[in-house]
């Protein structure tokens, strides 16, 4: 997959040099002239790139910290090392995508937009997630799809323990292995037409096509309503 | 929050400097305090006391009295006493150098017993300094950058629990056992009970802060046959509560993180160092090349140690 940047004459921006609220300042600017932007030297800072609109795009050379791209209103944002915590978080509208791996809660309260994280997730990718599509090439972490509300969490890879614990209306699908459930989470067989689905965003989005045995994680909706019958279901955490 | 790090060098070098950097990009995660423990070179013939004397305009007579106390457990300076150049400040932190065949407790217990006395450390290679304020200022004041060693770690403490003085600062050093540290991110909820465990079988407590337990509970189990990989897993039912920490001995560090995983530890690792902390960046300001960097999950242990010690 080749960076999106690289034809295109781009604005370069060091962060080594600027604080990040200057630096976001003028990411916005140029992004909604509709301009390509590079940024240097990230090293791993936080709240790089917050806040973003459309229709630019913005490159950063290397890893980012937390919160990158989050709170975003479209645009296209692509890191070329690793992403900490929240990346995207609340996105609206917009495409992210991590060369790297992502620390803990990517996409975490996602409304709207794509991110596709091309190693592996940390710990709750996509909790609590209200819409969107997350992609991750790897495995998801520890207790992802916590209490997620809608949209798609596809992992390509393995999920570990207390995947889909606590869940309302999100979908999580995973190609890999399932390590364990959370709690009212299970495992469903998509329908032929949900698979079309996911194969055609994970195709989208860049990943190669092949054969991949798709498990969906779903609510056994037993928290849903509260049964005191049931009350040993409340108490397992 | 809380930030906590650690590095350590496949030879000798400058840690202390390395640590406040690593520090420096942490300070927004707590500057109620900022230490370091500090593991020097391994002097078998002495151990090196790091204290604490809250009034520095009786500095002398104080260090009158702890020389003498030294002398009834059987000890001697080996050196005069040093301790820091902060003319201004109303307290002095010291450093003595001791012969090592006093029982540790009891000069410690003496010491403390003098008032207005702290004693943050004693080992053949751990140094521990800890101060209020943030990374840079206690780095200026106490000379951090100027150590050399083979490892360390560092913490900068957004107080939640205890007092906001320097002696509930991390790291903590496991009373009585020299060259025993830790820093720790988090909050123990079995605290009080496991204290009193310990403070039956004859532990003394330096302060009231639960990350002090932690050292304490896992010296006494290697005390007691455990190696250092069985102690951090030991403390991952044996403890209750928010855990990341690092424990640190002469042969390396050790990370245990506990079942719900919330307090982040990211480490990347060079032919170099391996470097570790609560936050990406501060890797990267010690590490500035782009490499890959590993992040725990939950229950996870891990040792970065030298195999023969």
């Amino acid at each position: 997959m080749e960076s999106v940047m690289d034809q295109v004459m781009a604005t370069v921006l060091d962060a080594d040099v600027l604080p990040p609220r200057y630096l976001n300042e003028q990411l916005r600017e140029l992004m909604a002239r509709g301009e390509s932007v590079v940024v240097q030297n990230p090293r791993s800072r936080h709240n790089l790139g917050v806040a973003l609109p459309g229709p630019g795009q913005v490159t950063f050379k290397g890893s980012v910290g937390y919160y990158c791209g989050g709170l975003s209103n479209g645009g296209v944002v692509e890191i070329t090392g690793n992403a900490g915590w929240g990346i995207g978080e609340s996105m609206a509208r917009g495409l992210i995508r991590v060369r790297g791996s992502v620390g803990q809660s990517v996409g975490a309260s996602l409304r709207g937009g794509t991110i596709v994280v091309e190693g592996d997730a940390g710990p709750r990718a996509g909790v609590a997630q209200k819409g969107g599509v997350v992609v991750v090439g790897g495995s998801i972490g520890f207790l992802s799809g916590f209490m997620a509300q809608r949209g798609k969490l596809i992992a390509l890879g393995d999920a570990a323990d207390g995947v889909g614990d606590s869940l309302y209306e999100g979908n999580i699908f995973v190609a890999g292995r399932i390590h364990g459930l959370g709690i009212d989470a299970v495992i469903a067989r998509p329908t032929a037409e949900e698979v079309d689905d996911i194969e055609a965003i994970v195709a989208e989005v860049g990943f190669p096509l092949k054969p991949r045995e798709w498990k969906q994680v779903i609510a056994g909706r037993k928290l849903w309503y509260f049964d005191k019958r049931e009350g040993q279901t409340w108490l397992k955490v | 929050m809380c930030g906590i790090g650690g590095i350590k060098l496949t030879e000798p070098g400058p840690i202390g400097e390395e640590l406040v950097r690593m520090m420096t990009a942490l300070r927004h995660r707590g500057t109620d305090s900022t230490g370091f423990a500090l593991y020097g070179p391994w002097r078998e013939d002495r151990l090196i006391a790091r204290l604490r004397v809250a009034e520095r305009e009786i500095l002398d007579a104080t260090l009158k009295a702890i020389e003498g106390e030294l002398q009834k457990a059987g000890g001697r300076f080996l050196g005069p006493p040093t301790w820091d150049s902060a003319e201004r400040a109303q307290d002095a932190f010291v450093r003595l150098e001791v012969t090592p065949n006093v029982d540790v407790e009891r000069v410690t217990a003496a010491w403390i017993a003098l008032g207005g006395v702290e004693v943050h450390s004693f080992g053949h290679s751990l140094e521990i300094i800890k101060d209020v304020g943030d990374a840079l200022t206690v780095a200026e004041r106490h000379g951090i950058r100027r150590f050399v060693g083979t490892h360390g770690l560092g913490h900068c403490r957004l107080a939640t629990e205890t007092d906001v003085d320097v002696a509930h600062g991390h790291p903590f050093w496991a009373r009585p056992f020299p060259d025993v540290s830790i820093v720790h991110n988090g909050q123990i909820t079995n605290y009080y009970k496991s204290r009193r465990l310990l403070e039956q079988s004859g532990y003394q407590f330096s302060s009231d802060n639960d990350s002090e337990l932690i050292s304490v509970l896992l010296a006494d189990q290697m005390k007691h046959g455990k190696t250092f990989e069985e102690a951090l897993r030991y403390s991952l039912t044996a403890l209750d509560g928010v855990f990341t920490y690092l424990l640190s001995i002469p042969e390396g560090i050790g990370l245990a993180k506990d079942r719900l995983a919330i307090k982040p530890m990211i480490s990347a690792e060079t032919n170099r160092a391996v470097v570790m902390a609560t936050e990406e960046q501060a890797i990267r300001q010690v590490l500035r090349e782009e490499i890959n960097t590993k992040s725990y999950g939950q229950g996870e242990v891990v040792i970065w140690a030298r195999q023969d010690g």
